[in-house]
């Protein structure tokens, strides 16, 4: 396997979506290539991170009309078919 | 009208807060938004790129959960389901930005400007690193390069952890396709994030 074909099957590989024979080649060829290494790591390294930034919020500042607006809609909305309340 | 400075407390676990919006009453609706408002902005605002284009996403939302609050029966949890909301609606806006284009066309195979150039391995240890607010806006920064085919696939896969088949139907994307556009994201972003993470 050349280091073209192990960059090009990285995510595959880290994904687990490969069959064994061909991960057994990736390993084989990494164990020995340095700079593949890096980069296998580096790229597990970076869905670790951003797959905790995804549960990171983005601060919104000062943006209560939004929510005002947001609030209204809910508690403007037509009443269910089913409801017994009074609001 | 109450504010949100409310006990976001008195609705501590989901069924209590949907029992209270269904009941509408405006202290659930306050808690509603106040603990998920900023999340599907966040979710909005990766996929779109634009803050008032996601602030629209977000009351959309927002408006549409209160239609459909009524039948909604609870199975994927509040969250997953307004998350699940806002990507549709975001999609939508994307689809109206630049109909069929953005989203479908994209070359499935590794570019050249993708063959890794950073050969450094990086000190910082993800899963131990609490990630400061540097680290965090350079993260953010890096998506927001991503052109816009690679990083809906990669927001809707990594960081929403939507699986290959479910992202693969949102998208009317084939699932190979799916494979190699997150692939080129991840290929793109280490590429942007190496230089960062070789000094620091």
């Amino acid at each position: 396997m050349t280091c073209e074909e192990v960059i090009a099957h990285l995510s595959s590989y880290l994904d687990h979506e490969m069959d064994a024979a061909l991960a057994a080649e990736m390993q084989e060829h990494i164990a020995q290539c340095r700079n593949c290494r890096v980069v296998l790591d580096t790229t597990q390294r970076l869905i670790v991170l951003l797959h905790d930034e995804g549960r990171h919020i983005i601060p919104m500042g000062e943006r209560s009309a939004l929510f005002d607006r947001l609030q209204q809609a809910f508690l403007n909305r037509p009443p269910a078919s089913d409801s017994n309340t009074t609001v | 009208m109450p504010g949100l400075t409310i006990d976001l407390t008195i609705y501590d676990d989901e069924e209590a807060l949907l029992a209270g919006l269904r009941r509408r009453e405006p202290d659930a609706c306050a808690c509603l938004i106040k603990r998920f408002a900023p999340l599907v902005y966040a979710q909005a605002l990766r996929l779109l790129g634009d803050a008032d284009e996601a602030e629209g996403a977000l009351q959309q939302t927002f408006i549409k959960a209160c239609d459909k609050l009524d039948t909604y029966e609870g199975r994927s949890g509040l969250g997953s389901w307004l998350y699940r909301i806002a990507t549709n609606e975001a999609l939508m806006l994307l689809r109206q930005r630049s109909p069929r284009v953005a989203i479908d066309h994209v070359a499935d195979t590794i570019q050249a400007d993708e063959i890794p150039q950073h050969l450094t391995p990086w000190t910082l240890d993800p899963a131990a690193a609490a990630l400061n607010s540097e680290l965090r806006a350079t993260l953010e920064q890096a998506l927001m390069t991503l052109p816009e085919t690679l990083r809906i696939v990669f927001v809707l896969r990594d960081l929403q952890g939507l699986s290959t088949e479910e992202t693969a139907a949102m998208l009317g994307l084939g699932e190979s396709a799916v494979k190699v556009r997150l692939h080129r994201a991840r290929l793109r972003l280490r590429e942007l994030l190496s230089t960062y993470m070789q000094e620091h």
